[in-house]
């Protein structure tokens, strides 16, 4: 068990790349992290510079307040869980959880026992003699949860580990990670750039984007209150609608607002916060997607477009003109940069 | 669409064969049978008689002396070139494949030593190693006192023809063993890392059982090239002496028939070593390619 604590880290790659800049933060002992981010955006670059497989070339990483600047992979008491899962192939299921203990130097019966825990733990006992080519994609997962867990490590590494899996299996397999985690207790830092992995696992989510930090924050308060107009689109399914304050939309929603900040730039609103009204901002329908327990509706204020989120059962089609009413205090405000405005 | 290309004419298709076919029955299939037919004959010297004598050739293979050290010569020389060869590959594969620039500059600078003729290579090392004027001679006398002279001492011509046999095939098998370890996905000798074995630990473990198709192959062809293909590396080098030192089975036949002009003997002897190769054939399919499986 161990907390963690970036200072300022960052990664220059040879070429004069940067990959990673100026991150800083504090990981509590047990929390359940998620980097999250779009492709590119550095939350690799920084698992793998936790997991010491890539160099920090600025700042200090401390896992259990050392720092593992320089220290191998090895030697940091972590263990790491890849997006191909990385089983050696050549080694059953059985070999793959011992290879980490023998290299310990792991009195073999501790081994043994070891292995027979975490086996029964992840329901792999029928499967401890095949080799990993003999297993489904969500064995393999497993296998690879089951290596990490024999090491009893303090800090478990996660690279998109569900992303190779059909959604089914992602969602279980999504459920199960949240169980792992309250049972051992340990610190986890999830990798991935899937929002709703981050919402639904996540203690707090670091949301990256450029190589930058965007937010801190537990899921509801970076869905409820993003500090930039990027967190507010990647947060949320459908995404926050993000208005350019010079649009007619915006103008009619600030309009209703008693107190708006000044240097506005964008205004957001998130789409189940909107309903129908008799009285409100008139809209125009332009695509009705029912997904059952919800309905989607595309709508058009002059020519903005936005999404709003309704309940099932909506009578309406294309083409329909309906008046748009507000929840109090559903306003989301940003300068001309993109930063959140407090009014 | 139809994926596979029907013939309207009955004799096309065995037209566009014929030539491979034609080249196969006239330059193996023919000497084959030549050889096999030769080697239960017995020819005078100037080559106009011969008489059918049976096995008589082989039995008396099995009792020359000569020839049964030049099977043992040739199992020495072929492991030893196949060892050498194959080991100074993969630790060059192995260090190629760290180095960040200049990696195709390296790549090619390994690759040359192939692009090079046999007899070359053989000529090379004869100059290099000559007693009276080769500059490594002169090197090995100067600083380890080595008093090399590989046309008197046997067992120094025997390591002569393996270093310049063995030299002439690190090309090759470098090639494939770079190939084989930039096949090996990065992530697992990062998991390997993590699960806290050294380097060296991590090559034996993991990246060393992972080769082991290409390894499998490689010992094969190397083998198959050690025992058959060396023939003009030898006899540019030592002739097959000093007494028949470096005498291997394929230069054997070579000197008994072209040489010696016993034709008969010389027939066994490659039929001999045809059934060696097809043996060998045999091991490689039958066994070697089904337990390198994983």
């Amino acid at each position: 068990m161990a907390n963690l604590k970036l200072d300022r880290v960052g990664k220059t790659y040879a070429g004069g790349v940067s990959a990673v800049e100026n991150a800083s933060f504090e990981i509590a002992d047990g929390e359940f992290i998620v980097l999250v981010g779009p492709s590119g955006c550095g939350k690799s670059t920084m698992l793998r510079m936790i997991a010491g497989l890539e160099e920090i070339t600025d700042g200090d990483v401390q896992i259990g307040d050392r720092s593992v600047n320089g220290v191998e992979p090895g030697d940091r008491n972590i263990a790491m869980v890849f997006q191909n899962y990385a089983l050696y192939p050549h080694m059953t299921v059985r070999g793959n959880m011992a290879y980490g203990l023998r290299n310990q130097g792991m009195p073999k019966p501790e081994v043994e026992a070891r292995i027979a825990e975490a086996a029964r733990f992840l329901q792999l006992e029928p499967y401890l003699d095949r080799k990993p080519s003999a297993l489904s994609g969500g064995q393999r997962q497993r296998v690879a949860m089951g290596r990490a867990i024999v090491r009893e490590p303090s800090v478990f590494l996660f690279d998109e580990p569900l992303s190779n899996l059909d959604a089914k299996l992602r969602t279980q397999l999504r459920a199960e990670l949240k169980d792992l985690h309250k049972r051992l207790g340990a610190t986890f830092i999830y990798v991935t750039h899937d929002q709703i992995e981050a919402m639904s696992l996540a203690d707090r989510i670091v949301i990256m984007s450029a190589g930058r930090i965007e937010q801190i924050g537990t899921p509801m308060e970076l869905y409820a209150n993003p500090a930039s107009t990027f967190v507010a689109e990647f947060i949320g399914a459908p995404p926050m609608n993000v208005l350019p304050v010079t649009g007619e939309a915006a103008r009619a929603f600030l309009a209703q607002e008693a107190r708006v900040p000044d240097d506005l730039g964008h205004v957001g609103i998130r789409p189940e916060l909107m309903s129908i009204g008799d009285n409100g901002i008139p809209a125009t329908i332009t695509l009705v997607e029912p997904l059952g327990a919800e309905t989607l509706v595309h709508l058009k204020m002059g020519a903005d477009k936005l999404i709003m989120r309704s309940g099932h059962g909506l009578a309406l089609d294309a083409g329909a003109e309906i008046k748009v009413a507000v929840e109090a205090g559903a306003l989301r405000f940003f300068d001309r940069d993109g930063r959140t405005r407090s009014a | 669409m139809q994926k596979r290309v029907v013939f309207r004419n009955r004799w096309l298709p065995y037209l566009l064969v014929a030539p491979q076919i034609a080249v196969t029955l006239i330059f193996f299939i023919w000497p084959a049978y030549q050889a096999l037919e030769t080697s239960f004959f017995v020819e005078d010297v100037f080559g106009f008689s011969r008489n059918f004598v049976w096995f008589e050739n082989f039995t008396r293979l099995f009792a020359d002396k000569g020839y049964l050290r030049s099977f043992w010569t040739t199992l020495v020389f072929g492991l030893s070139v196949t060892f050498l060869s194959m080991s100074m590959a993969l630790a060059l594969a192995v260090a190629a494949n760290r180095v960040l620039k200049a990696a195709t500059a390296y790549r090619t600078f390994l690759i040359w030593p192939y692009a090079v003729a046999p007899a070359l290579a053989g000529v090379l090392w004869y100059f290099m190693m000559n007693p009276s004027l080769g500059i490594l001679a002169y090197m090995l006398e100067g600083t380890f006192g080595v008093d090399w002279n590989h046309y008197v001492n046997g067992n120094q011509a025997l390591l002569l023809v393996i270093i310049a046999a063995a030299w002439k095939q690190i090309s090759y098998n470098f090639l494939f063993f770079l190939a084989g370890l930039q096949s090996i996905p990065k992530s697992l000798i990062e998991a390997a890392a993590i699960d806290g074995a050294s380097p060296t630990r991590r090559f034996w473990t993991i990246v060393f059982p992972l080769l082991s198709p290409t390894t499998f192959f490689l010992l094969v062809v190397n083998l198959v090239y050690a025992f058959f293909d060396t023939f003009a590396i030898i006899h540019a080098t030592t002739n097959g002496g000093p007494a028949d030192a470096t005498s291997i089975l394929v230069y054997k036949v070579y000197s008994t028939g072209f040489v010696g002009q016993d034709y008969g003997s010389s027939a066994a002897q490659s039929v001999i070593l045809m059934v060696l190769v097809i043996a060998m054939t045999v091991v490689q399919f039958r066994f070697i390619e089904r337990k390198v499986q994983y």
